[in-house]
């Protein structure tokens, strides 16, 4: 496939229906979480944090095990696709741009708070310590080699780094952290949160996923753009390497 | 090359603060001189709740009980702890045991997972109240 023509965009009429859904949902998050729903009765306005920090780490995990899963595919002999690769490689990027957003808007909420923008105590150090870990599987992608080699061994790494999930999120029941219990996903599944106020992180969490989807689609074809013109660059460099050695 | 060798260091530094942090963030009250770690000769990190009606502010510094399944510590900060700081709330202070009080220099309020809505308070402003103070002690 060549980046010509119609092939040179990313974005198809289904991606672009997709972006406005996204832009809806954004619209609403923004209303719900600044207008609609109440402050809360120790936090006031800061517990609005919670409607970009909650779905942000969420969109990460789930970027990460989409990640995994495909380089799972990749990794096995029947599925062996580099498409697999770019997919693991676009949402990896996005995960660890999620992570960021999630550490920074984490950060502010504790200062606003707890008093404080950070403690070393197990659910902040070990999401310190993914998002590290993700910033080095994306080195490790950049390393290069052909595209099979670079797939292999982030593929590898991709499958060990997800382990730490599990750590990141049950880090809070494992260990005595600052940092509070999950009020949705804990092992409890007890969800002490009023009506508009988890009304509003759902809205979250389907907005963020729906612009995690919206935003691996487009990252993965540019990806691809970029690996068929690294190959057109090789292509005709062996090309001129050729022909300096039909004119000795 | 070098992305990777800087990736690899800063995990290495987070590893290591996370240890040298104590993987256990604090000890609570009834802990303090009893479990391992939390011994009283040193600076710890000590969790409990804000006892209702025993804020008060003297001379700059904010005075207040931390109390753990029925176990208490007098706390004595200088200065004004920031964050949601408030009776009926737990805390961690860091700080050192100084006789039978505890000296902190540092306050970080760890608030719950519960989340209630405002106006809901003004219904019922006492039930409130007192389920605020009823925090789980586990």
């Amino acid at each position: 496939m060549t980046p010509t023509g119609a092939h040179a965009t990313t974005g198809t009429p289904a991606t672009r229906r997709l972006g406005l859904v996204v832009c809806v949902l954004l619209v609403l998050l923004v209303l719900s979480g600044l207008w609609w729903s109440a402050e809360d009765v120790v936090q006031g306005s800061t517990v609005r944090i919670m409607y970009v920090h909650v779905p942000s780490i969420w969109v990460a995990y789930m970027a990460f095990a989409l990640t995994a899963v495909c380089s799972g595919a990749y990794l096995s002999r029947g599925t062996r696709s580099v498409a697999w690769d770019r997919v693991a490689g676009a949402s990896a990027e996005i995960g660890v741009l999620f992570v960021a957003v999630s550490l920074v808007t984490g950060s502010l909420w504790g200062r606003l708070t707890w008093g404080t923008y950070w403690v070393w105590d197990a659910r902040l150090t070990s999401t310190a310590f993914l998002f590290i870990t993700y910033v080095g599987y994306l080195a490790v992608r950049r390393l290069g080699g052909t595209l099979r080699q670079r797939a292999r061994r982030s593929a590898v790494l991709a499958l060990l780094a997800v382990l730490e999930i599990p750590l990141v999120h049950f880090s809070v029941e494992l260990w005595r952290s600052l940092h509070q219990e999950a009020s949705v996903a804990n092992p409890n599944a007890k969800v002490e949160m009023d009506g508009l106020m988890l009304f509003t992180l759902m809205l979250g969490l389907a907005t963020f996923t729906a612009l995690f989807v919206w935003l691996v689609l487009h990252r993965q074809r540019v990806i691809l753009l970029e690996d068929t013109v690294a190959d057109r660059g090789l292509d005709e460099a062996i090309a001129s390497r050729r022909d300096e050695a039909g004119a000795r | 090359m070098l992305i990777v060798a800087v990736a690899l260091v800063a995990g290495g530094v987070v590893v290591t603060k996370f240890l040298t942090s104590a993987i256990d963030y604090y000890c609570n009250v009834d802990e303090v001189g009893v479990r391992r770690g939390c011994d009283g000769d040193r600076r710890i990190r000590v969790q409990g709740i804000v006892r209702r009606d025993s804020l008060e502010k003297q001379d700059g510094s904010t005075v207040f009980t931390l109390e753990w399944n029925t176990k208490t510590l007098e706390v004595s900060y200088l200065g004004d702890p920031g964050g949601v700081f408030q009776e009926c709330i737990p805390v961690v202070a860091h700080g050192r045991l100084v006789g039978e009080g505890f000296d902190s220099d540092r306050i970080e309020v760890k608030h719950t997972n519960e989340y209630v809505e405002k106006n809901e308070t003004r219904f019922d402003q006492a039930n409130n109240e007192a389920a605020a103070c009823s925090v789980s002690q586990e």
